[in-house]
């Protein structure tokens, strides 16, 4: 039996000053499920990806990876999971303004000891694949803001980790784009079978997801 | 191997994307850069020029031994010192000498020196003006080029006519006595430009003969197998307990004062380069700031501690090595500046003395100065950037991303 490639137990976040940011979560996405994550402003959503992300510790509780445990004192580890095995996307886009949309998908790679050729030729794919086979050598400054986000989503897909974690993808983009950029993570899903968990403000773009999870004041409600 | 150049690649394309603040944070480094290796140069170039202009005009591979002091020691020059010498490494030829002080009966002032006959030839040297060498056992002598001339001119000596020399002495009861020896000039030496040119040289024997017996040898004259070994030889001589003298003490003192004067610019150059290191130092955490949210992404597609600080440093590196680099084209140009314009500036102004100057270098740039200029940027820009490269590292990946910068 394939271990869920999240799951999540009892976890909890406090910050210092008495938030606490998330309440004891449990949660777990199966292998390809596309799942949409809503919830209020401040009811954790972003605290909850970051965690998964290997970016932030939790308090307390368990998050397992595929069914192995992560161990959040073990710097090392995080860094391997944060290079092959998940992949971020961001609603500021995030790219880096002095690097090439090709450069820009290439960069995880560098940090995974790839040889320049084949991180080339896997960003020039990926790039095509969000429909961007014209724009490898613009700078982020010279794409739109839908151009900025497919690359941003080919930037996380090109080390190929079973998991993508999107915060807000489309928090600053007009509704037909946010709709392209959903759409594109649905095909993405199918075609590839990448786990996705997506944050999003808006609940009909969560109709492109297999599911919804709402967050309320740091806990799960459904 | 390739990791390194990729990073430097990457940092050559983050560097790039601030060139006014380059320009500006370089500046520092290779003002400091130029400004030591046209010091550099312009020393080593006088050095040269000096140790050059020593070389030519004097007779550098003749040194002289003598009674050495150390502490209230004398070590005089006593027959197995002068056995010593001969076998001394880089030694060509040695010969004990004695001096002594004669007048002439025109009260010309006569420095005899006595030598062996066997030796002079090869110790001294000498080229005969007119006439030849003495003969061993004779009361024969050679006159130095200055004191021949001063003799014929004003008393009239010819050679092959008997000179007498006096030699003022005192009784026990204080009065002077004059003793008288008659020698026979039989050669005048060419110009040499030292010493030899006042001096009157005759058999060690006879030397011996005219003196009280009892003081030994004064010295022993040297000839060193080459212009190289002439310090070694020195260095041997020393060893010995004696004290060496010649013109290569005048490299020693060229090689000091130019030590002192490169030492002392070199000073103020450094100066420069430490501004130049501070100002890369801020420079970088300058860009550090600026750049919260690209390292936290970095961190966020798999970047290690170790990476994020290979980024930083690999940037230092690049503003450090075209400081290097401005600074070196910048140093070799006042170098060049110097040869062309300094030249003839202390020939007009210092006259004839100077005037190999003018189509010579004064300033002197070699490679190796050149690339421990580059070498000097480089890892002082590292060192600048090692607290901006660590504070890097040390980002909270959540933080730097959510910082909006
Ligand atoms: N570094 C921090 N220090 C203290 N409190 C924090 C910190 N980061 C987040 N919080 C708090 O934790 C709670 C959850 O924040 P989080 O960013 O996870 O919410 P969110 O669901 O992503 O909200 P949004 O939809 O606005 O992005 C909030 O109350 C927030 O103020
Ligand atoms: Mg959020």
């Amino acid at each position: 039996m394939i271990p869920p490639v999240v799951e999540i137990c009892n976890l909890t976040r406090h910050y210092p000053g008495g938030v606490e940011a998330l309440r004891g979560v449990d949660m777990k996405i199966e292998t390809g499920e596309f799942v949409a994550l809503i919830g209020r402003s401040g009811s954790g959503k972003s605290t909850l990806l970051n965690i998964i992300g290997g970016l932030d510790s939790p308090s307390s509780g368990y998050v397992h990876i595929n069914g192995i445990p992560l161990d959040y004192s073990n710097r090392s580890g995080l860094i391997a999971l944060r290079r092959s095995r998940v992949g971020f996307v961001f609603q500021q886009f995030n790219l880096i303004p002095s690097l090439t949309a090709q450069e820009n998908v290439e960069y995880p790679l560098f940090f995974n000891y790839r040889p320049p050729r084949e991180r080339q030729e896997m960003a020039a794919r990926l790039l095509t694949m969000v429909g961007l086979e014209n724009r490898l050598s613009h700078y982020p400054g010279q794409l739109s803001g839908g151009e900025q986000q497919r690359v941003a989503i080919a930037r996380a897909l090109v080390a190929d980790p079973p998991l993508v974690l999107a915060d807000e993808p489309t928090g600053n983009l007009d509704s037909s784009t946010s709709e392209g950029i959903f759409s594109l993570l649905r095909q993405l899903n199918r075609e590839r079978g990448v786990t996705l968990l997506v944050v999003t403000h808006e609940r009909e773009l969560g109709a492109y997801a297999d599911r919804m999870i709402e967050m309320r004041d740091g806990r799960v409600i459904t | 191997m390739n990791r390194i150049i990729e990073f430097f690649q990457l940092a050559v394309r983050q560097v790039s994307r601030r060139r006014i603040r380059v320009i500006l944070t370089v500046a520092g480094i290779a003002i400091g850069v130029a400004a030591l290796v046209g010091t550099v140069a312009l020393g080593d170039g006088i050095r040269t020029q000096a140790v050059e202009a020593i070389r030519t005009q004097s007779d550098l591979t003749l040194l002289e031994a003598i009674p050495g002091v150390e502490g209230n020691i004398v070590y005089l020059v006593t027959p197995t010192r002068v056995s010593a010498i001969e076998m001394l490494p880089g030694v060509k030829a040695s010969a004990p000498m004695v001096l002594g002080t004669f007048t002439t009966r025109g009260q010309t002032y006569v420095q005899v020196v006595g030598i062996p006959s066997g030796s002079l030839g090869a110790v001294l040297n000498p080229s005969y003006l007119r006439g030849s060498a003495f003969s061993p056992g004779s009361t024969e002598v050679v006159l130095g080029a200055e004191l021949g001339e001063k003799l014929q001119r004003f008393e009239g000596v010819r050679i092959g006519d008997p000179l007498v020399l006096l030699r003022r002495s005192y009784d026990a009861r204080g009065r002077p006595v004059d003793e008288e020896i008659t020698v026979i000039p039989v050669g005048i030496v060419g110009e040499r430009g030292d010493e030899y040119d006042q001096a009157l040289l005759m058999d060690l024997d006879l030397a011996l003969s005219l003196g009280d017996g009892e003081e030994g040898f004064s010295a022993v004259l040297i000839r060193a197998e080459g212009p190289e070994r002439v310090f070694q030889v020195a260095e041997g001589v020393k060893s010995l307990g004696l004290s060496p003298r010649g013109s290569f003490e005048q490299i020693e003192a060229v090689n000091r004062m130019m030590d002192m004067v490169v030492i002392f610019l070199g000073i103020f150059a450094g100066l420069s380069l430490i501004v130049g290191g501070l100002m890369i130092a801020s420079t970088m955490i300058t860009s550090v700031y600026e750049r919260t949210r690209e390292i936290g992404i970095a961190m966020a597609v798999g970047a290690s501690e170790g990476d994020v600080m290979k980024m930083i440093l690999a940037e230092c590196a690049v503003l450090g090595g075209i400081g290097g680099v401005i600074g070196d084209l910048l140093g070799a140009a006042v170098a060049g500046l110097l040869n062309t314009l300094g030249g003839p500036f202390l020939a007009s102004r210092f006259g004839d003395a100077f005037a190999g100057l003018l189509d010579t270098e004064i300033a002197l740039v070699s490679w190796p100065l050149l690339f421990a200029g580059f070498g000097l940027a480089v890892g002082l820009s590292l060192l600048a950037g090692l607290y901006p490269a660590w504070n890097a590292s040390r980002l909270n990946p959540v933080e730097a991303i959510r910082s909006g910068r």
